[in-house]
């Protein structure tokens, strides 16, 4: 062990790592036929009735965007033909697959694209940004009114114990 | 702002959150001068953003972390143990603002747990009696609900739900608080307009943070040199071990050095430990302040984890403050149910976003997606309870993988006490009968989130054997080196920690500033 404290580290020991990130070539834009597999794995992984296309469309957009190490392609075309194949053997094909790479990147994107999507939101029955609007004081952030309305200060019977049973 | 010179030994202070940034503020209103530095941006209410991903991507500590051990961020977010803030103010922009105290018995873990194999358990050499007062000044400094005058805030539809149960089944210690956000104007601040963003840093200011109250007010006296994105890579010691400065890198990734009289360390319970083991020398080659070896050890982050429970009616959870509900009837010492210890019951709630990524790291297929499809009408709950402190519990330094600045990363690891997982179960169980009370249709357990409650790296111990900082928080074996955040925590408790950390600083700034003045420092 050296002594470190009493020489003045070197600038240049403790750079900023401004090299550029490794850059492999983007990988090849996904054919039509692979496009369409995406959008049925989507579908299938991901189903929400009363979701319209348009959401998967753009979870689409963002997983094939997210693709820096080019597994999506090959992933797919892995899966086969997926036409004429009910929902089940679509899962179970996807069951298959899904400790690899590329169902590893189309998960890790779809649960932030899909449910970060604003149409989503509004499908979910979620508001989004309140501040602008005044919050939610005057627009209903307390309008349940299937239960009775509950206590809010605390107990004043007796204190509780906070020693019941020691070991 | 005053600048202070890098030659000029100041108070130097690293972090900028519940414990930086109150020790800032209460040394500099005392007159001391300090500088402040902060690795993350100056960030200020306009710009939080009421977006979950936006803030998170705007405000989370990103920096590279690695992960090991058995339990199970290992494989969902292997790169993100904890989920805090790199921003002035640190994670106090990202509490929810629950504020409940220890109970006396916690103070002394050691002596009413008794011995519990495999948890490194020892009594803190300070107790509730002493700690009372500067409860009292933290809670006036927050503004806690149901404390001091200050009133409960209105009962919230998330709430409604919890304490309804909450009452079916028997609790009678619920309430909408104690927590620091202003149900009225306080202290300058507004009351909540019950946005729902707690998380995100509170546009409002109407829960109180460090960004928004100490670091202005310190700023205020003219004896801060506040410096954000300044990231700390070593404290130095002179020859006699006195610390006596840090190293820092600035924004352009300039090194610096500021000359310190003292040094006091608030980094979070992952950066401090980490920082002193980047400090190792000739006079303390296991890494500063580690002649006990517990540096780094130790590490708890609470047991905790969430129930959301489903009913055939709506709910709206995400309305209105996020935590603003509070049972304390199992945050008691009863080893009848098989473990020791107490947790809380929260209320919690999560934005679609959120709630996908977290709800069960994954799961896809119908069985994710009907929890997302029964969001409208889901209320949530975040069980929070103490988890055992264990010497294997650790961060180190990784031997290979390296930050941004060519500096070793953290390693956290992390395995869960057969007692944190028999208060989990418990707490599940709990969570099932007071939601299927009102009805709940079903109930889903969520594992653990990245920890936002870091605590006990650096602990406090009466003798220096024992833990790494003494009953001020100063190293045992580093004059000059204090330790002002959670990491001094020798036991968690079952309470949130922010309260205690604070009562913390402002009773430690109280002693650093007696120290000063008596030439002590």
């Amino acid at each position: 062990m050296t002594d470190v404290q009493n020489d003045q580290l070197e600038p240049e020991e403790l750079q900023l790592d401004n090299t550029d990130p490794e850059t492999s070539g983007a990988p090849e834009p996904l054919t039509e036929a692979q496009q369409a597999t995406l959008f049925r794995v989507l579908r299938v992984a991901y189903p929400h009735p009363s979701f319209p296309d348009g959401p998967y469309e753009r979870t689409s957009a963002a997983v094939q965007q997210a693709d820096a190490e080019g597994v999506l392609g090959a992933g797919l075309d892995a899966l086969g033909d997926l036409d004429g194949l009910d929902d089940d053997a679509v899962t179970a094909k996807l069951e298959a697959v899904q400790e690899e790479p590329f169902f590893r990147l189309v998960h890790s994107t779809t649960v932030v694209a899909l449910y970060d999507d604003h149409e989503v939101w509004n499908l979910l029955g979620y508001e989004g940004s309140s501040f602008e609007k005044g919050g939610y004081l005057h627009r209903g952030f307390n309008d349940l009114d299937w239960l009775p309305d509950p206590r809010i200060e605390e107990y004043d019977g007796e204190p509780r114990v906070e020693i019941v049973k020691e070991a | 702002m005053v600048a202070i010179a890098h030659d000029d030994p100041a108070v130097v202070i690293i972090g900028s959150g519940a414990g930086g940034g109150t020790l800032a503020y209460e040394l500099t209103k005392k007159g001391i001068p300090c500088v402040v530095l902060e690795a993350g941006r100056d960030l200020t209410p306009e710009d939080w953003e009421n977006d979950e991903w936006a803030a998170f991507a705007q405000m989370a500590w990103l920096d590279m972390r690695t992960t090991s051990g058995s339990y199970r961020i290992t494989k969902d977010f292997p790169n993100l143990p904890a989920w805090i803030v790199k921003a002035v103010g640190g994670t106090t922009t990202h509490w929810s603002g629950a504020t409940p105290r220890f109970m006396a018995h916690e103070w002394k873990a050691r002596s009413h747990y008794g011995p519990i194999e495999g948890a490194n358990l020892l009594d803190w050499p300070i107790d509730a009696d002493e700690m009372a007062p500067w409860y009292d000044a933290a809670e006036k400094a927050i503004g806690s609900t149901h404390r001091h005058g200050r009133p409960p805030l209105p009962a919230n539809n998330n709430y409604k739900v919890f304490a309804n149960g909450a009452e079916r089944i028997g609790y009678r210690y619920y309430a909408t608080g104690p927590y620091g956000t202003n149900a009225e104007p306080y202290d300058g601040r507004p009351a909540s307009i019950q946005d729902g963003f707690n998380f995100q840093g509170d546009k409002n200011r109407s829960k109180w943070s460090t960004a928004v109250r100490e670091i202005p007010r310190a700023l205020e006296t003219g004896k801060l040199d506040l410096r954000p994105e300044c990231h700390a890579v070593r404290i130095t010691h002179d020859d006699a071990g006195k610390a006596n400065g840090v190293e820092y890198l600035d924004a352009s990734g300039n090194l610096h050095k500021q000359a310190a009289r003292i040094v006091c360390l608030a980094g979070n319970s992952i950066e401090s430990p980490r920082l002193l083991l980047l400090s190792a020398s000739s006079l303390h080659p296991d890494g500063l302040a580690n002649s006990s070896g517990q540096v780094g050890r130790n590490y708890m982050r609470h047991m905790t984890g969430s129930a959301y429970a489903r009913f055939d009616k709506p709910v709206h959870m995400y309305r209105g403050e996020t935590m603003a509900g509070i049972i304390a009837d199992e945050a008691k010492l009863d080893t009848s149910r098989g473990f020791a210890g107490g947790y809380y019951l929260e209320t919690l709630s999560l934005g679609p976003a959120f709630l996908a990524a977290f709800v069960e790291p994954g799961e896809w297929g119908r069985s994710f997606t009907e929890k997302l499809d029964a969001y409208r009408n889901t209320a949530g709950m975040w069980i929070v309870g103490e988890d055992m402190p264990q010497e294997s519990n650790r961060i180190t330094l990784h031997d290979e993988v390296k930050d941004q600045h060519g500096l070793p990363v953290p390693n956290v690891n992390f395995d869960d006490h057969p007692n944190d997982v028999a208060m989990r179960n418990h707490g599940y169980a709990q969570a099932d009968a007071l939601y299927e009370s009102v009805g709940a249709l079903g109930v889903h357990h969520t594992p653990p989130y990245p920890a936002t409650h870091n605590l006990g790296t650096c602990r406090m111990s009466e003798k220096p054997e024992d833990g790494v900082v003494d009953r001020w928080g100063q190293a045992h074996d580093v004059p000059g080196l204090f330790v002002s955040d959670g990491s001094v925590m020798t036991t968690g408790a079952a309470a949130n920690p922010t309260l205690t950390i604070v009562a913390l600083a402002i009773r430690q700034a109280d002693h650093i500033a007696s120290e000063l003045a008596a030439g002590n420092l």
